[in-house]
């Protein structure tokens, strides 16, 4: 039925939409981190590269345009090279650390390259290409069938409780100096179990929607939260272009509210499934 | 400046606050009524107990010859003026190896020297407390670790400390606030060096801020530490003790130079001061004498009645005696990249090997060592005293960002020969001038001696190539009015009370009876967290 929506359309919007605020936020994050270090390997273009591309493709597709033929073989391509981007990134930062002075050590790890950063340029990937599957109303990616929603949110939990790890490491770093920093390391775990527990059962219990809408919600407050953790640095805002590299990174806390959004994209397609 | 030409900013019903240019925070006035205690001396030692005595709720003044500086605004990034945060006032040197006074031993502003300390906040060994039993050498201190470690504890968190997340030696102890700051050059060379040479390493604790705390904002790396922080990271007296002191309703008198102990019947009534061009008086129920290792024994010298002929506390006669310094030698050289070792506080990593292991040494005690980060004009200075001069020298300081090195804090044992007594020579204030007299015995030449090859060794390993060594330093300033369980051996008894004169005490380095081969400010505070517990205790006891 050409140029009907396809069933799972909505769903697909709304991963593809999460997908695309995990690769703004890479874009971002990526884009300040890399300019601090100088772009001293040249590889390190190219997550900026791949996520503004992503982004192109994911918005595209979360404002219902359809992704057919040649535009969508395209941007499968750019989601592939994405979870390949990242997953050399991951080597590239793990290097980083272990070549320091001292090795693998805490220190190492919260400042030299972060070490699960470019995961989540995987997930934008894999996001970005299960919503352009589902759009195109496929019901697999590969080998992994999509229609029940279930791997999906397996993969949303998994990819909320890295993120929430990533948090964890880096406000133990700012030694919580600010209670608000718990909130992170609280909130998405609780998320990406009742999602676990959608995936692992295929029946999505109550406090699985809220959980996530929260986590949607505190991405965006933890970029507030960050802005103003930027002020607090010597000079405040006004000497942004300093404090903007050293305080903590905006762009970083919105890779919540894609992932969550994603995550509620999984419920529909569960919901959609369970009603058949 | 000379602090008579300056005027106190501490004055009617407000002091600085340290937090915002040009900002005022409101101070409790006392006048010339009697207080529960004056403090002579707002450092690690007197600012940290003004602290803890307000908040216990006593009446307290305390008072410091130097200036109430406002670090946002009054602190330059240029070293020569910054020369004001140091005590340069007139003294005699003197023995076989006479000190080096001013900026690596002491400090003239509210705050003391830790206004312009290098933060390094290490314990003791527990074994260092008591030297004399547990390692042959020394006195031992009356004080136990196990309360001490409560002790060090408190002031960790009261500064924040950044520190790692485990520490390498001795006993469990929490971790610390903050996390460690990253490694700058140097750090990474020593971290290297230790390494390979099989030895632990850890970032070292450092009173210095990694994330914000309250309006103090986070460390920018800035490097000017030695000179004083603009930026408030540095946890000092100033921005830690001192503000807290004035809420808990404590006054702080600035530009007040305390001139002599007034003393009757066995117990001081008050202290004569200098403050805006005229002498004055204050009376208190208690004297704290908190002015470092050199100004407390001279104040105390120079309260000689006709009662204390001999100065006051100094019954046992070691008043002034049995002054210790750090050795703080160090081995330079030079590195292929860009170390730029003035950058970030520049001991942000430490061996305590040598603290922690005692085989092997043909001497008593022990040592760290950490990289230093001289600035550009403390580094001409130094690397001029070579011999380099014209050409030469500017060719070096050319190379001042491929230059590293190691430096040691070592510990030096207590000797009556080193001491503190006044001379005939009056200074700005009519006051007598001190003689300062050191000698290093063979135990130090010895630690010296195995501690300029172990470092040489440490950045031999590196590849730091045109290594020399610098043979004559030495930094901090104890000893020169021990602490002890016996009258005769020592001035004052663990709470810091002096032995002969009840409501006078004594809390500051000079109390040290061993240096340890650690910097002393956090065991400063730790002291005077423990002195401010006991008065209280004691002031409820009815014992004061």
């Amino acid at each position: 039925m050409p140029g009907l929506p396809q069933p799972s359309d909505k769903a697909a919007r709304l991963i593809a939409g999460g997908a695309s605020l995990v690769a703004s936020s890479v874009l971002a994050d990526a884009g300040i981190e890399h300019y601090r270090g100088s772009f001293e390997n040249r590889a390190m273009v190219l997550p900026l590269a791949g996520s503004a591309l992503s982004i192109l493709t994911d918005t595209r597709l979360a404002l219902g345009a359809r992704a057919s033929g040649g535009t969508g073989a395209l941007a499968m391509s750019v989601h592939a090279a994405n979870v390949a981007i990242g997953a050399a990134g991951l080597g590239f930062h793990v290097y980083n650390i272990l070549k320091q002075p001292g090795g693998f050590t805490f220190g190492n790890v919260f400042y030299h390259a972060p070490i699960a950063a470019p995961a989540a340029l995987m997930v934008a990937g894999t996001l970005g290409a299960t919503a352009l599957a589902l759009g195109k109303g496929a019901s697999r990616l590969g080998p992994v069938p999509l229609a029940s929603g279930r791997s999906l949110a397996g993969f949303a939990a998994f990819a909320l409780a890295g993120t929430s790890a990533e948090a964890a490491v880096f406000h133990f770093r700012g030694a919580y100096h600010n209670p608000f920093m718990w909130v992170p390391v609280v909130v998405p775990p609780i998320a990406a179990l009742a999602l676990g527990k959608a995936a692992v059962t295929g029946t999505v219990g109550r406090i699985t929607n809220p959980a996530l809408t929260a986590t949607a919600v505190l991405g965006f407050a933890g970029a507030a939260f960050h802005a103003y953790g930027v002020s607090r640095n010597m000079g405040g805002w006004r000497n942004w272009r300093q404090n903007l590299i050293v305080g903590p990174p905006i762009p970083a806390p919105p890779s919540f509210t894609g992932i969550a959004i994603a995550g509620l994209g999984a419920l529909l397609l569960m919901r959609r499934f369970a009603r058949g | 400046m000379s602090a008579e030409a300056q005027a106190p900013r501490a004055l009617n019903g407000q002091a600085p606050d340290v937090f915002t240019p040009g900002g005022w925070v409101p101070m409790r006035e006392y006048g010339e009524e009697e207080v529960d205690f004056l403090i002579v001396g707002t450092g690690a030692g007197g600012g940290t107990l003004a602290c803890k005595l307000a908040e216990a709720g006593f009446s307290v003044v305390a008072m410091d010859a130097g200036a109430y500086w406002r670090p946002l605004e009054d602190f330059a990034s240029d070293e020569h003026e910054q020369g004001k945060l140091y005590w340069n006032d007139d003294r005699i040197v003197d023995g076989d190896n006479p000190l080096k006074l001013g900026a690596n031993n002491s400090g003239k502003a509210v705050g003391g020297s830790t206004v312009h300390y290098m933060m390094v906040s290490l314990r003791f060994r527990p074994e260092w407390f008591k030297s004399r039993s547990k390692l042959g050498y020394g006195v031992d201190w009356p004080l136990d670790w196990r309360e001490m470690w409560t002790y060090y504890r408190e002031v960790e968190e009261a500064l924040s400390i950044s520190g790692p997340v485990t520490y390498p030696w001795g006993p469990k102890r929490p971790r610390y606030p903050y996390r460690a700051h990253p490694l700058n050059g140097p750090a990474r060379y020593l971290v290297e060096g230790a390494e390979k040479l099989g030895i632990q390493w850890t970032e070292t604790p450092i009173a210095t801020l990694s994330a914000p705390r309250g309006k103090a904002h986070p460390c920018v790396y800035r490097g000017f530490c030695m000179a004083g922080c603009s930026t408030n990271a540095k946890q000092s007296a100033l921005n830690t003790w001192l503000p807290r002191a004035l809420s808990a309703g404590a006054e702080i008198r600035d530009l007040a130079m305390a001139g002599r102990i007034e003393s009757r019947e066995g117990r001081v009534t008050g202290v004569h001061y200098r403050r805006e061009g005229e002498w004055r008086f204050q009376k208190a129920k208690n004297v704290v004498v908190a002015g470092y290792a050199v100004e407390t024994p001279r104040l105390l010298l120079n309260s000689a009645s006709p009662e204390c002929p001999d100065g006051l506390a100094n019954s046992s006669g070691l008043v002034g005696k049995n002054l210790m310094v750090h050795l703080n030698q160090s081995v330079f050289g030079r590195t292929q990249d860009d170390a730029r070792f003035y950058k970030a506080p520049p001991s942000l990593a430490v061996s305590e090997h040598w603290n922690y292991e005692d085989a092997g040494k043909d001497y008593h005690g022990g040592w760290c060592y950490m990289p230093p980060g001289p600035l550009a004009a403390s580094w001409a200075r130094l690397v001029a005293g070579k011999g380099l001069w014209g050409q030469d020298l500017l060719d070096e300081m050319h190379r001042y960002n491929n230059a590293v090195g190691l430096k040691m804090v070592g510990e030096v044992l207590p000797y009556e020969r080193n001491q503190v007594t006044l001379t005939d020579q009056a200074d700005e204030y009519g006051l007598p001038v001190p003689r300062i007299t050191f000698s290093y015995g063979e135990n130090e030449q010895a630690m010296i001696r195995h501690a300029l090859g172990f470092m040489d060794q440490a950045l031999d390993v590196v590849g730091i190539t045109d290594r020399w060594q610098n043979p004559d330093e030495t930094a901090h300033l104890l000893g020169t009015a021990r602490m002890g369980s016996d009258p005769a051996t020592s001035v004052v008894d663990a709470d810091c009370r002096s032995w002969d004169i009840p409501n006078l005490w004594i809390c500051d380095g000079s109390v040290f009876p061993t240096s340890g081969g650690v910097n002393p400010s956090l065991t400063i505070q730790a002291i005077a967290c423990r002195t401010g517990d006991r008065i209280a205790e004691l002031a409820r006891r009815g014992e004061l």
